[in-house]
């Protein structure tokens, strides 16, 4: 097994960003739903008392935010649409029975992956936006009551459906084995590009040359 | 002291209520306001800042008595001024403006901490203000633009209609103060027949639209208001018809349970998922890429 080929899928600068990001949103996504759900108020104690929560919640949000926004710059150019993208997302149901014979082949990322590539760059524009609008006690007095009331709304919406798309991303990525390794230590083996994302290996034969 | 009257809880469930042992007696209080007796002294606003030893700061003259401009978290009672002109006469409209206690106030639905807001037997709406933890949401909710929050120390405030007055018996500070008796407090019952009376009066002396402002929208208000003309409470700066607002009902009504019944959903799918389809593991001694062409040469073999 020693013999197996690495090859890299995550550099160094995006690895310390996404782990950053999991630590700082972890934190975000807490102490909001702490205020969500009012008898969960206790999930905000990761910052100590609920005033505490109030008081960090927006500045963990606008890191995770802004950190989450270099992540989506930086995986820009892996997340367009390409051929490969069509067959394989009429090819899902196979994806998840895992019958490997009926999947035809993706590149560096797969539809599903892209799809949540565009659900986090919503998520991010969205949160930036409604959470300035909210934020007491700094912005929020500087707009109409009934806009921060409707920031409010669109802000929780946000929240519920992005913390969906994350249970989803951690089922996936604690599903495809080798895949957190590769988003810890960078490298991926050559076998399991082939099976999960074989025409990232084109890419890569490409670099190579 | 324990509060044990307490009808309305925020961000409480209803299989777990506030403790409401001593609710039975208790009639439903309300304050009237009368702008047609009003002659715009203040001293309601000061005795308020009085009782409640709040000092707003001085501000500065801007075309109107009114000051400060608007509520805040040092002001929970202001008078508004509204120049009219009717029929080519200048007039004045005083309005008493502080929270109106709604039946059913927008501010306790919206907020996000539990026990924050509560609502008496009484029918009157307060602030718990040690547990607020500031987040606004009671301020964007109000359709009366009533609860203000403080920079100072993230709290939200707004009139209390003097619960540590009226928890002994006696009248709100405003209503005890004030000079022409266009303030009372009593029983809702009693304001009612009250205000009947007095806009019966009003329509005999010529003033045919008077008449009792008591928004049906948030259930009705325990500071009510006679007006001169009930068809336009704008030129009290009243809104005409005050209703929880959409946002906040979708938020706590619809996107609360779908929401939470989407991320349980989701997340049993996935386990379920785990379970029945089970791991996903490259074999790592499956042979290594080579390149497409020849990998397809090979797995046709
Ligand atoms: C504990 C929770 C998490 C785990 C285990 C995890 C794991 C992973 C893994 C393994 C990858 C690489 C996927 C691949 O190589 O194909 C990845 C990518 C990524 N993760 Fe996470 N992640 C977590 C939480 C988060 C959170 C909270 C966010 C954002 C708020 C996030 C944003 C991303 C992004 C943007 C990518 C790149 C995906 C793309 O460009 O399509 N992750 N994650
Ligand atoms: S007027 Fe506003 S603050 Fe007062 S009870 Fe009604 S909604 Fe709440
Ligand atoms: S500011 Fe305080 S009272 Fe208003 S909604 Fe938030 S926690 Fe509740």
């Amino acid at each position: 097994m020693s013999k197996q080929e690495m090859i890299v899928r995550h550099k160094l600068f995006d690895r310390l960003c996404h782990w950053t990001i999991v630590v700082v949103g972890l934190v975000t996504f807490l102490t909001g739903f702490s205020f969500f759900y009012p008898s969960f108020q206790w999930l905000g104690g990761i910052v100590g008392t609920p005033q505490l929560a109030k008081v960090l919640h927006p500045f963990f949000g606008i890191a995770m935010c802004l950190l989450l926004g270099l992540l989506l710059i930086r995986y820009y150019h892996h997340n367009k649409w390409d051929k490969y993208d069509w067959p394989w997302m009429k090819a899902v149901v196979w994806v998840l029975l895992q019958k490997e014979e009926n999947i035809p082949p993706v590149g560096h990322y797969n539809p599903g992956q892209k799809m949540l590539f565009r659900a986090f760059v919503i998520f991010v524009i969205a949160f930036i936006v409604t959470g300035v609008i909210m934020w007491q006690p700094y912005f929020a007095p500087m707009f109409e009551a009934s806009t921060v009331n409707w920031a409010t709304l669109i802000h929780a919406a946000c929240a519920i459906l992005m913390l969906i798309a994350i249970v989803v991303h951690f089922w996936m990525a604690t599903w495809i084995e080798g895949s957190i390794t590769g988003m810890l230590y960078g490298k991926v083996s050559k076998a399991w590009a082939r099976k999960h994302h074989p025409a990232m290996l084109d890419d890569f034969k490409e670099e190579e040359k | 002291m324990a509060e044990q009257d307490i009808i309305r809880r925020s961000g409480t469930t209803d299989i777990t209520p506030a403790s409401q042992a001593r609710v039975g007696g208790v009639k439903k209080v309300a304050k009237l306001f009368d702008a047609t007796k009003c002659n715009g002294c203040k001293a309601c606003q000061v005795a308020c800042s009085e009782w409640n030893d709040l000092r707003e700061e001085v501000g500065e003259f801007s075309g109107s008595y009114q000051n400060p401009p608007s509520l805040s978290p040092e002001c929970w009672t202001l008078m508004k001024y509204n120049e009219i002109e009717d029929a080519g006469k200048l007039r004045w409209q005083f309005t008493h403006s502080a929270c109106m206690h709604c039946a059913d106030p927008a501010c306790l639905k919206a907020c996000s901490t539990a026990g924050a807001i509560i609502q008496r037997a009484n029918g009157t709406v307060d602030f718990d203000s040690d547990k607020c933890i500031g987040c606004g949401y009671c301020a964007s909710a109000c359709p009366f633009d009533i609860p203000k929050i403080s920079a100072k120390d993230n709290k939200a405030y707004k009139c209390t209609l003097c619960s540590d007055r009226t928890a002994v018996g006696l009248e709100p500070s405003c209503v005890k103060t004030c000079t022409t008796g266009a303030l009372r407090y009593g029983t809702r019952e009693d304001m009612l027949f009250y205000a009947e009376k007095r806009v019966e009066e009003l329509k005999a002396r010529g003033y045919k639209n008077a008449g009792l402002y008591n928004p049906e929208g948030v259930g009705g208000t325990a500071m009510m208001m006679i007006f001169h003309d009930i068809n336009d409470p704008e030129s009290y700066y009243m809104p005409k018809d005050p209703q929880v607002p959409m946002a906040t009902e979708i938020r706590q009504d619809w996107l609360k349970p779908l929401g939470t019944a989407g991320l349980i959903a989701t997340a049993a799918f996935a386990l379920m998922h785990r379970i029945t389809v089970g791991r996903n593991i490259v074999e790592e001694d499956q042979p290594g890429y080579i390149d497409a062409a020849a990998e397809k040469e090979e797995d046709s073999k």
